[in-house]
């Protein structure tokens, strides 16, 4: 059993920010029914990464299918799918329908979208007095921004996570290499609906929740604003080093290869003793200025030096291996290659689970990270599916949900309505 | 009535700084932490910085801000007469949140099944660093180290020289983003098992290990290494592509840095384009050869309108220009440091930050509280993080049933 049987979420995100919520709640057991239009589609259904399908060949421009997007398949595993024109007088009036079916209404769209369409929470809660309505917008539905964009770097631009990554001055920030508060967003995506859920399982009440992409980020620079108040020191990068949890060495090391570094973490004289000795026990390690912590943080960039002279010559995984018997805290800067295709504990894990998608066939798709003993839970949810062609449910909703029969529907898609 | 969305739950939080952010969204959310801390205080009190910069247990930041609204116990629990005390608050407890070294539980007597015995709907949230099994099991990590294997450093950093030879490492982004990567994850899990447990009354088990909570958290390198074989390489600033891109954060005039859309889409660039012009910092865009939208497309086009973005930045401080450009649908923003956020009016309308009072100091520190806007369920404001053992008469007198004497006594023995 999956512990969110029978809660239905009525989905209207897109992306990753969005649609990366109900995709958690999809793998522990609820049926998530995305709703999609195809005249505004979530445009990573067409992006690259194509999918390769066998016997075609066609490069991105040629790619007709709105079903072979990679990050697409990626982001919306263990969904349904079902098209609806939500424009059409009709399509609102069947969004309705599914609103008094449904535990969750959660979407992504700007802030004033759902309004617009005469659909805000008032709306949704005289429909059903009970509803959870989870809306997770770029800067938040309330408050002066509420029209401003956001995607991943602009959330991390402006909380600070941005100027928080990288080396010091004069250096630029390095901000995060990918949309860190795309996921980020999608967990507190999914904390609302699920902390919801929760509340209403124990009250019978359900409730509005305003989120943002940008304050979950926010939230975590607490300390940094902490410090700013109390001691009046704003935020300074410090490349790799360990500042606030004193370590020497700490910072990933070059190593043989093209752009192959290890990371090594060093936090006690014990550890840096073991780490000597792996590299046979150099003069200059004897030098008295390494010879404690608080010596080594201050001759930091000596030591980085010399240890760099040492790794640029190892291959990065037996030396994680060495150093790791050594009893010393080092890991190997991996690449999505050595993720997917080297790493033994995330296979040992299942890290990656082969789903099956109706257009692309079976392909290995990243699991949620929590493994519950005696619930079933898995990123193909309650149907075992990867990501759902467009429409691909369209039978299970208007024929098993809404009980339409086929010539109301033959109707409907004749006026454009689905 | 009730107060928050956990207002019914308590959680028991035993372990290190792996667990504190997650504990910190219970507490946030409503429900009744106690932090077990070893007599004497937890390790985390060491991690700073500190009030005043004065390292001390009851003057960390990094304490401060990761156990609002937590209550605070000490407790040796490996000790015979503090590992009953322990079964007892398991027996109490909704949810158990273990950070502990891999077998500590286990080595006490207290695996998963024993727990079950103790409390038929506890629900177990087991954080380790790699798993309870599998060749890595016994590696050691930090934040550093895991955000290197899960490939989040990979993916962070700066731009390679011409010839495509990095010369800068791999940065891991600070602070501490494995915990709040494998906290979050950690959290949506115990709601799921608590939703579920509302029902049966039974709880479960749930492993978490960080690195692979770490690993699922990047966003387009798996999937082009699944579906096209290909590596995403790092860039200055802005996403890991197969291939390196055109810059998208760019200097002000003030030194400080903006974050713009390189390559908007369609549409979105003749809005900019016009926002520009609007400024007078269209650089040649307007010329004729752009008329032609054959000129409009293509890695030189993109490269050189990033330029004339560039030039339009420079021309204004960071914190200037960028709601007007928003104003008009453009996704600019300014590189903010964290604390520059604070005097926003976005945020305090909202309440994304609140007011916590600090007795001990006289004084009232703005936190960041709320990472959603739940008018039904708001996220707790405080009180402050738990001073050394701050509610052990609360809790050991209060709640199991000690008198104060045994409390003196076990206190002298160094068991609390």
């Amino acid at each position: 059993m999956r512990p969110l049987q029978g809660v239905r979420i009525l989905d209207l995100t897109w992306l990753l920010a969005g649609a990366g919520g109900p995709r958690l709640l999809a793998a522990l057991g609820a049926e998530v029914i995305r709703l999609e239009w195809r005249d505004r589609l979530d445009f990573l259904r067409y992006s690259p990464p194509v999918i390769p399908v066998e016997g075609a060949t066609e490069s991105r421009r040629e790619m007709k299918s709105v079903n072979r997007g990679g990050l697409f398949n990626d982001n919306n595993p263990g969904k349904r799918s079902f098209s609806l024109n939500m424009a059409h007088p009709k399509g609102k009036e069947i969004f309705k329908r599914l609103v008094t079916l449904s535990d969750v209404v959660v979407e992504s769209f700007r802030a004033d979208a759902m309004t617009k369409w005469g659909l805000g929470y008032e709306v949704l809660r005289s429909l059903k007095p009970d509803i959870i309505y989870v809306q997770q917008s770029g800067w938040g539905h309330k408050g002066p921004y509420w029209k401003y964009a956001s995607y991943g770097p602009i959330a991390q631009g402006i909380s600070g996570l941005t100027d928080q990554s990288g080396l010091p001055e004069p250096y630029p920030p390095a901000g995060w290499g990918y949309s860190y508060m795309d996921w980020s967003g999608a967990y507190y995506t999914a904390i609302s609906m699920l902390l919801a859920l929760y509340y209403k399982k124990r009250t019978g009440k359900g409730q509005y929740i305003d989120g943002s992409q940008i304050e979950p980020a926010i939230f975590m620079t607490g300390t940094a604003i902490l410090d700013y108040l109390v001691n009046g020191r704003h935020w300074q990068r410090t490349g790799n080093r360990a500042p606030y949890k004193p370590a020497a060495p700490h910072g990933a090391y070059r190593c043989e290869g093209a752009d192959r570094w290890i990371a090594i973490a060093v936090s006690s004289d014990a550890e840096w003793r073991a780490l000597v000795a792996e590299m046979g026990t150099p003069a200059w390690a004897r030098d008295p200025k390494f010879a404690t912590l608080a010596t080594r943080i201050i001759n930091q960039d000596e030591l980085d030096a010399r240890i760099s002279e040492w790794t640029r010559s190892q291959e990065p995984f037996a030396l994680q291996d060495r150093l790791q018997k050594a009893g010393i805290a080092a890991g190997v800067c991996q690449t999505s290659q050595d993720r997917v295709e080297r790493d033994p504990q995330l296979k040992h894990l299942k890290w990656l689970i082969p789903l099956p998608n109706a257009e692309v066939g079976t392909w290995p798709i990243k699991d949620v990270p929590f493994h519950f003993t005696r619930a079933t839970v898995d990123q193909g949810g309650p149907i075992g599916r990867a990501s759902p062609c467009y429409g691909e449910d369209n039978d299970y909703v208007y024929g098993e949900l809404l009980k339409m029969s086929k010539e109301q529907r033959a109707q409907l898609e004749q006026e454009g309505v689905i | 009535m009730a107060n928050g969305f956990l207002f019914d739950v308590r959680v028991i939080e035993l372990g290190d700084e792996k667990g504190d952010f997650c504990g910190k969204l219970f507490a946030g959310a409503g429900a009744d932490v106690i932090k077990v801390e070893p007599p004497g205080g937890s390790p985390s009190r060491q991690i700073g910085p500190f009030y005043k910069d004065t390292p001390d247990p009851e003057r960390s930041l990094y304490f401060w801000h990761y156990n609002l609204a937590k209550r605070g116990i000490t407790l040796d629990y490996a000790s015979p007469q503090g590992l009953e005390l322990l079964r007892k608050l398991i027996g109490n407890a909704t949810v158990l949140l273990d950070t502990t070294p891999l077998d500590t539980l286990e080595n006490l007597g207290l695996d998963w099944t024993a727990l079950q015995k103790i409390n038929p709907g506890l629900v177990y949230v087991r954080i380790t660093p790699f798993g309870r099994s599998g060749p890595w099991r016994d590696f050691k990590a930090t934040d550093l180290v895991h955000l290197a294997l899960g490939g989040e450093m990979m993916l962070c950093g700066y731009d390679p020289r011409p010839d495509g030879v990095y010369d800068t490492p791999p940065i891991a982004p600070q602070m501490w983003h494995a915990w709040h990567i494998t906290g979050n994850q950690a959290f949506i899990a115990a709601i799921a098992a608590l939703f579920a447990r509302a029902d049966t009354g039974v709880g479960d088990m749930i492993d978490i290990p960080v690195h692979q909570a770490v690993s699922v958290c990047t966003e387009v390198d798996i999937p082009y290494w699944i579906y096209a074989k290909t590596a995403c390489l790092r860039q200055t600033g802005r996403h890991g592509f197969p291939v390196i891109g055109p810059p998208s954060q760019h200097k002000a005039k003030n030194g400080r840095y903006c974050n713009v859309v390189a390559n908007p889409f369609p549409g979105g660039r003749e809005t900019m384009i016009q926002f520009l012009r609007e400024l007078g910092l269209q650089g040649d865009l307007d010329d004729d050869k752009y008329k032609d939208p054959a000129n409009l497309v293509g890695f030189e086009f993109v490269q050189h309108f990033a330029q004339v973005q560039a030039q339009a930045v420079a021309a204004f401080d960071a914190e200037d220009l960028w709601r007007k450009a928003q104003d008009r649908g453009i996704p600019w923003v300014p590189v903010r440091h964290p604390e520059e956020n604070l005097d926003d009016e976005q945020w305090k309308t909202r309440g994304t930050f609140g007011d916590v009072h600090h007795p001990e100091l006289g004084e009232t520190l703005r936190y960041a509280i709320a990472p959603t806007r739940a008018e039904e369920c708001p996220w707790r404001m405080g009180p402050r993080a738990p001073l050394i053992g701050e509610h052990n008469e609360a809790v050991f007198c209060g709640e199991l049933g000690l008198s104060r004497d045994e409390l003196r006594r076990l206190k002298e023995a160094r068991v609390i």
